[in-house]
């Protein structure tokens, strides 16, 4: 009886193995599953080819070394291997594998203090999550080497900011009985990315467990210190979900700035404790919002991935609906032209409102609203405050203003249009100053506030308005247009998110058209003038605005193509697209594993046939 | 401080013991609401800043919040337009009004794609629960009985789906969130609360207006159930309210008829979050029928592999939006994910992995599905052009080369993008294998009046390298006649009434017959041989690369060259789309038209985005081809009504599981006409 059942369930078993061992016999009726039983070659021009098809008549030396497979040829197949974004400094790569099981990965953490060690263990958590996502096939191993990583920090702050160094160096090497990973980096976020980097070096294996690169030197550092991306949650509402998702695919690609540009004219869903009407106005629905403690779990969320998030309160204008309550509270009308129609005649985009900038009350709430900001994020965050695409002709025809500002001896000439405009800015600048004095008073210096290029920041007249010390100007002109270096040249430090190659939105209304990777890879930032010490171009971003974007298409539309802006801004390659494709590939289905939904770049076959789509 | 000692002086100076208990017990209380004033004390002033004196009402509106926090707006109909309105509810009984209520009852009939003929619906509305559903089946075909059983069967399972999904979302994201212990949702951590408290009272289990809602459908006249382009899809649908009781009457001549009333019908029921019940009219009439008979949508499914999931996903939805050919381009020069029953090295050799394949079950399992929601799957093998990948085993089986120029660089010489691959016209093998396969695809989707052969992009210098005829056209032209005489032994010695051919530079001679091929025109709409095929005689099916191919806009895949077919389509531009009108045919000219398709090629999509891709534009294209609405007034502005009509019915997609993309910013879904 008992025989009978081992046999029942040992059969199918049984005849499966002799199956196999059938397909393995090298016969030519089962030449079909060429992936699996080929061996891989790196060729002289860094492509991954399967054996057979490198033809010994091309009068090339045949490479020596033989991968188990093109993801396992791909991890040290040209300078970089999979690495995405490449590294800047030094980066050599053996061709030999260490096999090994990520469960049996050990760590070894020297920081100076109890929150860099506690962060350091979380990044490790993280990086063992991600590394299982990697596997073909089951994870353990039965017997594999030992791998050991030790992570060094020197520097006993948290602080992530323009000046963090991000810099981090990492030593892979393997004995005969154990693998040694030695990462050094002076800040936790430089450790956090050598274990991104670190992720790049493994591969699924065709068996199980996981493959290693077995010994590998990089020293690297970011080019720029601000590479963000821009997400919209007014235009569109998006769960939490979807922005945790989002800051994942971030930490996986080294971005470390997301630009929460969370209301706009259209919603309002960011809860305010101080002033809950403005959601309560504001908000789609009840289920459409995100609570102060959502945005501060959030932010925590960001930093173990070495993410900051700035918010960004939009003002004067792309302020709408939110703000309606004032009448009903005497508090007057703090937006105008609130939800007015034809709306052509009082704002670029509908639905229309602009903070009314004659208004105490406004600033009262404004400033209640800043203090929530700055409370949800690290005492170093600084704030973004819009201030783009003001429509002059919305104020102008509102008699409550143009009455006001004659009383306060304005003419209404477009001078003192930019005139009041630039006050606003200046005074929740000053709001801003107060709100930081109190509370986080340990930090010496005032923090400079970001906002928009627009009329106000025409070279001309942008230093009168707004002084360089207290602006970061980021521009959203197109890559031909000479704002960049007039503002430069003036002294003002940037961000770019170039209009015509960053803008992820483009492409699926009006004139725009889509930007592809390849597009946004090779888009240059403009270069800092170097006159000065300090740094003046400090990154860009990429920017996805959402009025045709929500969360069912919200992923393919940012990834890849973030991708390819994160190599701009941690490499800043001199070279183009071109050869940065079959790495990006590879990143692009390490994204895929991880969770992400990418859009597809090419067919599949030209991914399984390097170099025979050009 | 003070305080404190002398009262605990009094204590040790006059109490018996028997009290100082009590007075312990006070004594802590005391402290405890001092610390807690003390506190708050503190807490007050650190908010208390120049501003706050300005803003007397906060304190006020703290207390008593009027709003419920789930309920932010409710909507009333304005000269057909539903407007939002901040919702408080001052003590008096006015009732929320939800948007889909609001804009269900607000204006025109507001189904998609509109109906034909007049139609009218009540405003007066009722509440009822999908368990009230009861279906009458009033028909004398067997099987016919059988398919309408199982179409209703999709209706009860779709509202069930509808009338869930306020519960099951907010549930999702509390899940996402338990997961991460570093980022817990406060809203999420709420709504389960606030739904529990609602599904326990008014659950779906508590019947609104309605004792029972009868569905029943007539099929009298016909017993057809296999698709041919001949189709009565007609039905009327009549609402009549008895007490306590609905009936709604779907009267139509065949199955497919019927079945597009169980779709109209589904949309005419929607979710109303204010009751949590579902709501439908009181009484309703539609009478309904399409304008053009071939209403299709292309899938690529040789660029990247698709899932059988997501191809039935799609067709569910095609279902919905009462589209009925799903063109199925499943080869292609990349991969060759089709498992033949005789020729398995097929995919053998041109499948991207074993798992991304397509068995005779899937097809089989596919096509059964489709044929539920009244869609026909037509499959393609293209060729001979677009056929390389999975062909190259001929020569070792002793069976000569099957395909030409296969993965031959460069490529740009030799096919129209990479992988090129071309199959051998001179031999007699590649055709039996057609034969072969053309004889699967028939058995798998039943008999047919229609058959899709390619035939498109021949690259001529390809055969040039292995043939010496002058006339290579000729070749080609041969091929097509060749295979199409296949395709006749195939379907047991009879010709389809229709062969389809893709439109190429073979197509602008006379040399396929114009009694049995149709030509689905991909060219640009304006190009002259729009107007030739029609003068030729050939039926026509138009997919106009510059209004309904989907996959357009997203640049060049390719490192050199240009992008194929930039920009992107928006919904409009598929909807604007009346090539018939643009062109003014005739009435003769107007009948070769059989109908349109959109396509979906898949060299930058994979499942990730299918939905996205597809979704909501081939709604668009199915508007255009059931009912062809009149744009007279203006032929570059969509009608505000259409994008009322649009928003809700991408939602109802969303709602089914449809990742269908944004329209606009959600504002201007909740206060329709303001965006335009």
């Amino acid at each position: 009886m008992i025989l009978k059942s081992i046999m029942h369930c040992y059969l199918p078993l049984l005849l499966c193995v002799a199956a196999v061992a059938a397909g393995s016999v090298p016969d030519d009726s089962s030449e079909n599953s060429r992936t699996t039983t080929s061996k891989w070659l790196c060729d002289s021009t860094d492509l991954c080819l399967p054996e057979e098809d490198l033809l010994p008549e091309n009068g090339q030396m045949q490479p020596k070394h033989r991968f188990e497979s093109q993801l396992d040829c791909r991890l040290s197949c040209g300078k970089y291997g999979a690495i995405w974004p490449m590294p800047t400094g030094e980066c050599s790569l053996s061709n030999d594998r260490v096999h090994f099981d990520p469960w049996k990965v050990r760590f070894n953490v020297v920081a100076p203090n109890e929150v860099t060690t506690q962060f350091l263990r979380e990044t490790n958590r993280l990086f063992v999550s991600n590394l299982l996502k990697e596997c073909t096939r089951n994870c353990t191993l039965v017997s594999s080497k030992e791998v050991l990583v030790k992570a060094t920090v020197n520097d006993s702050s948290l602080v992530l900011n323009w000046s963090t160094d991000e810099s981090y160096m990492m030593v892979v090497r393997t004995t005969d009985t154990v693998s040694f990973v030695d990462i050094k980096a002076t800040t936790v976020y430089g450790a956090r990315l050598a274990f991104e980097t670190l992720s790049n070096l493994v591969t699924g294996s065709v068996s199980n467990g996981l493959l290693l690169v077995s010994s590998a030197r990089i020293i690297d550092r970011p080019a720029y210190p601000h590479r963000g991306l821009l997400l919209d949650t007014s235009r569109n509402f998006l769960p939490l979900r979807y922005i945790r998702n989002t800051l994942d695919a971030m930490a996986a690609s080294k971005l470390n700035v997301l630009h929460w540009h969370v209301v706009d004219t259209h919603s309002f869903p960011l809860e305010i404790t101080r002033v809950p009407e403005m959601q309560r106005y504001g908000a789609y629905s009840n289920t459409q919002t995100y609570s102060h403690t959502d945005a501060l779990n959030l932010v925590k969320y960001a930093r173990l991935r070495g993410i900051r998030i700035i918010l960004e309160i939009d003002g004067p204008s792309h302020a709408g609906n939110g703000w309606q309550w004032g009448p009903a509270a005497g508090l007057g009308n703090m937006s105008v032209c609130l939800n007015k129609t034809p709306w052509r005649s009082y704002c670029v985009q509908p639905p229309c409102g602009q903070l009314n900038p004659l208004n105490d009350h406004m600033f009262a709430v404004l400033k209640e609203i800043l203090e929530d900001v700055a409370e949800l994020g690290a005492p170093e965050e600084t704030i973004h405050m819009g201030g783009d695409e003001v429509y002059i002709p919305c104020w102008n025809r509102t008699e409550e203003i143009t009455n006001e500002m004659k009383a306060r001896g304005y003419d209404l000439s477009e001078e003192s249009f930019l005139r009041l405009w630039s006050q606003f800015h200046q005074r929740n600048v000053q709001a801003w100053d107060d709100i930081n004095l109190r509370m986080y008073p340990s930090v010496r210096e005032s923090k400079p506030v970001i906002l928009w290029s627009s009329r106000l920041t025409d070279p001309e007249t942008i230093e009168q308005l707004l002084p360089k010390e207290r602006f970061i100007i980021q521009t959203w002109v197109s890559a031909d247009n000479s704002l960049n270096r007039n503002l430069l040249q003036r002294g003002y430090r940037l961000l770019i998110s170039t209009k015509d190659a960053w803008y992820l939105d483009h492409g699926f209304w009006g004139s725009t058209s889509y930007y592809n990777w390849r597009k946004v890879y090779d888009n240059a930032l403009p270069l800092d003038p170097r006159k000065r010490q300090e740094r003046q171009v400090l990154g860009g971003e990429v920017c996805m605005w959402s009025e045709y974007v929500d969360q069912n298409s919200l992923e393919a539309r940012i990834w890849p193509r973030a991708g390819a802006a994160a190599e701009r801004l941690w490499s800043n390659p001199k070279s183009s697209a071109n050869l940065a494709q079959r790495r990006f590939y590879r990143y692009r289905e390490r994204l895929i594993a991880r969770g992400i939904h990418p859009d597809a770049v090419v067919p599949h076959w030209c991914v399984l046939h390097e170099g025979q789509c050009l | 401080m003070l305080l404190l000692r002398r009262l605990r002086y009094l204590f040790k100076m006059s109490l018996a013991v028997s009290l100082r208990r009590a007075l312990l017990l006070l004594l802590s209380g005391a402290i405890f609401i001092l610390t807690v004033l003390y506190w708050n004390q503190g807490v007050i002033k650190t908010q208390s800043y120049n501003e706050a004196q300005l803003r007397p009402h906060i304190q006020k509106d703290h207390s008593s919040i009027l709003i419920p926090l789930e309920k932010s707006w409710t909507y009333k109909c304005d000269n057909d337009r539903c407007v939002r309105v901040n919702y408080h509810r001052n003590g008096a009984n006015v009732k929320r009004v939800s948007f889909i209520s609001c804009s269900m009852t607000c204006g025109d009939i507001n189904i998609w794609p509109h109906p034909t003929s007049k139609s009218q619906v009540s405003s007066h509305t009722l509440r009822f629960s999908v368990e009230d559903l009861q279906l009458r089946l009033d028909t004398p075909h067997h099987d016919v009985r059988r398919r309408l059983k199982l179409a209703f069967d999709v209706l009860v399972r779709q509202l069930r789906q509808i009338q869930r999904l306020e519960y099951a979302s907010p549930h999702a994201e509390a899940m996402a969130s338990a997961s991460e212990p570093s980022a817990k949702s406060t809203d999420a951590a709420e709504s389960p609360l606030a739904g529990g408290l609602f599904s326990s009272t008014f659950g779906s289990h508590r019947s609104g207006d309605l004792d029972s809602l009868h569905v029943k459908l007539s099929v009298h006249e016909s017993d057809e159930l296999n698709f041919n382009l001949d189709n009565d899809e007609s039905y009327e649908l009549v609402t009549s309210l008895d007490h306590r009781r609905l009936i709604v009457h779907i009267r139509a001549k065949t199955f497919f008829g019927a079945r597009h009333g169980l779709s109209t019908l589904q949309q005419l029921i929607w979710y109303d979050d204010e009751e949590r019940l579902l709501r439908t009219y009181a009484s309703s009439v539609v009478n309904d029928a399409p304008k053009f008979r071939y209403r299709g949508l292309m899938l690529d499914t040789s660029r990247h592999f698709f899932s059988v999931d997501a191809i039935k996903r799609t067709i569910s939805a095609m279902g919905l939006a009462k589209l009925n050919r799903f063109h199925w381009h499943i080869t292609d020069a990349q991969s060759f994910p089709y498992i033949s029953r005789h020729y398995p090295e097929l995919a053998e050799h041109g499948a991207y992995s074993d798992s991304e394949t397509y068995s005779e079950q899937d097809v089989r399992e596919v096509n059964e599905y489709a044929k539920i929601f009244g869609v026909q799957v037509l499959l393609e093998i293209d060729a001979p052009a677009h056929a390389g990948n999975g062909w190259d085993w001929g020569p070792k089986r002793g069976l000569g080369e099957l395909s030409l120029c296969i993965n031959q660089q460069p490529w740009s010489f030799y096919c129209g993008e990479p992988p090129c691959g071309q199959l051998n016209p001179k031999n007699n093998h590649t055709y039996l294998i057609l034969q072969r396969l053309y004889e699967e695809f028939l058995q798998l989707t039943g008999p047919t009046d229609i058959f899709h052969l390619g035939g498109d992009e021949v690259n001529l210098d390809c055969w040039a390298q292995y043939f010496n005829d002058t006339d290579l056209r000729g070749l080609w032209c041969d091929f097509m006649l060749q295979s199409n005489a296949r395709l006749k032994v195939a379907n047991g010695n009879v010709a389809p009434k229709h062969v389809v051919v893709w439109s190429s530079a073979l197509t602008n001679t006379k040399c396929l017959p114009n009694s049995q091929f149709v030509v689905q025109v991909w060219g640009g709409s304006t190009w002259q041989e729009n107007y030739d095929l029609l003068d030729n005689g050939y039926n026509i099916i138009f997919s106009h690369v510059d209004a309904w191919y989907l996959d357009c806009g997203f640049g060049s895949w390719r490192a050199t060259g240009e992008a194929a077919c930039s920009p992107y389509r928006t919904w409009q531009n598929v909807y604007k789309h009346r090539p018939w009108e643009r062109m003014r045919l005739d009435k003769k000219r107007r009948k070769q038209v059989l109908g349109g398709e959109a396509c979906l090629w898949t060299e930058q999509v994979d499942e990730g985005q299918l939905d996205n891709r597809l979704w909501p534009r081939v709604a668009a294209l199915a508007e255009r081809l059931w009912s062809d609405p009149n744009d007279d007034h203006d032929f570059d502005i969509v009608p505000p009504e259409v994008f009322r009509r649009i928003s809700v019915f991408r939602n109802r997609l969303v709602e089914l599981g449809i990742k269908a993309e944004a329209l606009f910013p959600k504002y201007c879904a909740q206060n329709p006409g303001e965006c335009i």
